[in-house]
């Protein structure tokens, strides 16, 4: 079952613009979104909650207009940008007693139950807690309010591989609950531990929207030592760029039995370099 | 809405906001420009925006279960009820001044009826021009208080260059208010519908403004 739809989404700025942005999240699942910096992967998510006002299309969650129902809407889901980078010096207390007087399912027992499982001390400041912390606490906020989406603009960034990897375990914890997540990251990694489709935006465009073992076994990564590859080939190449030793591109999958070298699987960060390499 | 405005006071709201509605004490100074007592609003709005923006307020409370419209209708109510509380917190320091038994304010206007009426337009002005500016970006705190500062100032000097010069200001408005009591309750009914107008023009213009605001 689909929780959020999203057609025809496009926003125009003076210097860029999200075009015609359609995807869709199923339940349950981990979605990882991503795109290099500047892509438009925070604008859409922005445009996903009228942060921003898309110049046109429409967002539906749980099949209903978030326009028409943004109230209810916001009630079953959470939006988390980073951590937390709000109110970084009023205590936890103070931030959570704010927050649940707006959420009519706000269940106490849950919030401390999470509280306890990461070890949150209710009388910090967020500017006392280390990254991997204040992203837990924003979790545990969306969690005691039930929420059954979590979009995550960059949870992971700039916390060290023990946290990333916590933080990875919660959300697929979550994910097996029924929880949809949809996650905005340009660590690539962390989608290859977690995440179950893909969805790739390319200077305001979705370029790929697809589960993440099909996204990559469409591909293969060849490396060669000299740059003689005939012209006919080359141009199945996406990406062609310099290696340590040699060169490597990037093929469709269905081409690799023209290529008479050294080819192995691609992972998601070969995928989006050479792409982003070629079309750049 | 009395969650938003539970955050807008456990959150945003500067603490200097509660300590500058005290200074309505400033009414009892013997002698002083008394619009500026109700001035110190001004700068607790400010002081309120400017904390929201450092404490990226505005995203904080859209990712709650409220619409944008909401939002607004939240920072009007504490501006609101901040400038009613120091008029409020002020009348009796007035009625203080009024009974010192020492003559009425060299600097301008006496603290009376009159005046409060004159102030509930002075805020309303600020309003005007600190949100109509204000909401057309929140990331700019500074651009709307500079200027709404400077349209206060001039009114200021205006209202207390009144006081000593137009005859009907000075004679029967700059006066205590056992006199012209009549004159007086006028300017303070017009003053209150001038402030009321102008808040619910701002708030609606302030709504739209915000309305198209990107985040």
């Amino acid at each position: 079952m689909n929780v959020l739809e999203v057609k025809s989404l496009c926003k125009n700025y003076k210097d860029f613009s999200l075009k015609n942005v359609n995807f869709s999240l199923e339940q349950g699942k981990i979605t990882g979104f991503i795109g290099r910096n500047g892509a438009g992967k925070t604008t859409t998510l922005k445009s996903l909650l009228n942060f921003v006002n898309p110049t046109s299309g429409e967002v539906i969650f749980f099949n209903k207009s978030f326009k028409e129902n943004e109230f209810e809407i916001k009630q079953r889901i959470a939006f988390l940008l980073g951590g937390v980078n709000y109110y970084l010096n009023k205590k936890l207390k103070t931030i959570t007693n704010v927050t649940k007087s707006f959420y009519q399912n706000w269940d106490n027992n849950t919030y401390k139950k999470y509280m306890k499982q990461f070890d949150l001390d209710e009388n910090k400041t967020p500017a006392q807690l280390s990254e991997g912390m204040k992203v837990k606490y924003s979790l545990t906020l969306a969690l005691s309010h039930n929420a059954e989406i979590l979009i995550l603009d960059e949870p992971t960034s700039g916390l060290d591989p023990v946290s990333r990897d916590e933080i990875l375990e919660i959300l697929m914890n979550l994910a097996d609950k029924g929880i949809t997540v949809l996650f905005s990251t340009h660590i690539t990694s962390d989608l290859e531990k977690c995440a179950d489709n893909i969805i790739y935006i390319k200077n305001g465009k979705i370029i790929a929207e697809d589960s993440i073992e099909s996204f990559t076994n469409s591909y293969k990564v060849i490396e060669f030592e000299d740059n003689i590859i005939n012209e006919d080939l080359k141009n199945k190449i996406i990406g062609l760029k310099r290696a340590k030793k040699g060169y490597t591109g990037l093929i469709k999958a269905e081409d690799k039995p023209l290529f008479n070298c050294a080819c192995t699987k691609a992972v998601l960060e070969d995928i989006m370099v050479h792409i982003e390499k070629e079309i750049l | 809405m009395k969650n938003l405005l539970k955050k807008e006071v456990h959150l945003t709201m500067h603490p200097t906001a509660i300590l500058f509605l005290f200074l309505s004490v400033l009414l009892i100074v013997p002698n002083y420009p008394y619009y500026v007592t109700f001035f110190y609003t001004g700068l607790a709005v400010f002081f309120t925006c400017l904390n929201g923006r450092e404490n990226n307020d505005v995203f904080f409370t859209m990712t709650m279960p409220v619409a944008k419209k909401d939002v607004i209708k939240a920072r009007f109510t504490l501006v609101v009820i901040l400038e009613l509380l120091q008029m409020l917190i002020a009348v009796p320091f007035a009625i203080i001044r009024q009974n010192m038994g020492i003559p009425g304010n060299a600097v301008g206007m006496d603290a009376n009826i009159a005046l409060f009426g004159l102030s509930f337009v002075m805020l309303g002005i600020f309003n005007v021009v600190f949100f109509g500016i204000y909401y057309k970006d929140v990331k700019k705190v500074g651009k709307p208080f500079a200027v709404s500062s400077i349209v206060i100032f001039i009114y200021i000097c205006i209202a207390e260059a009144c006081a000593h010069i137009v005859p009907f200001v000075r004679d029967r408005l700059d006066t205590s208010d056992n006199i012209y009591v009549t004159e007086k309750l006028i300017v303070l009914i017009a003053g209150i519908l001038i402030y009321a107008v102008m808040n619910v023009y701002i708030y609606k213009k302030s709504k739209k403004n915000f309305e198209i605001y990107d985040i």
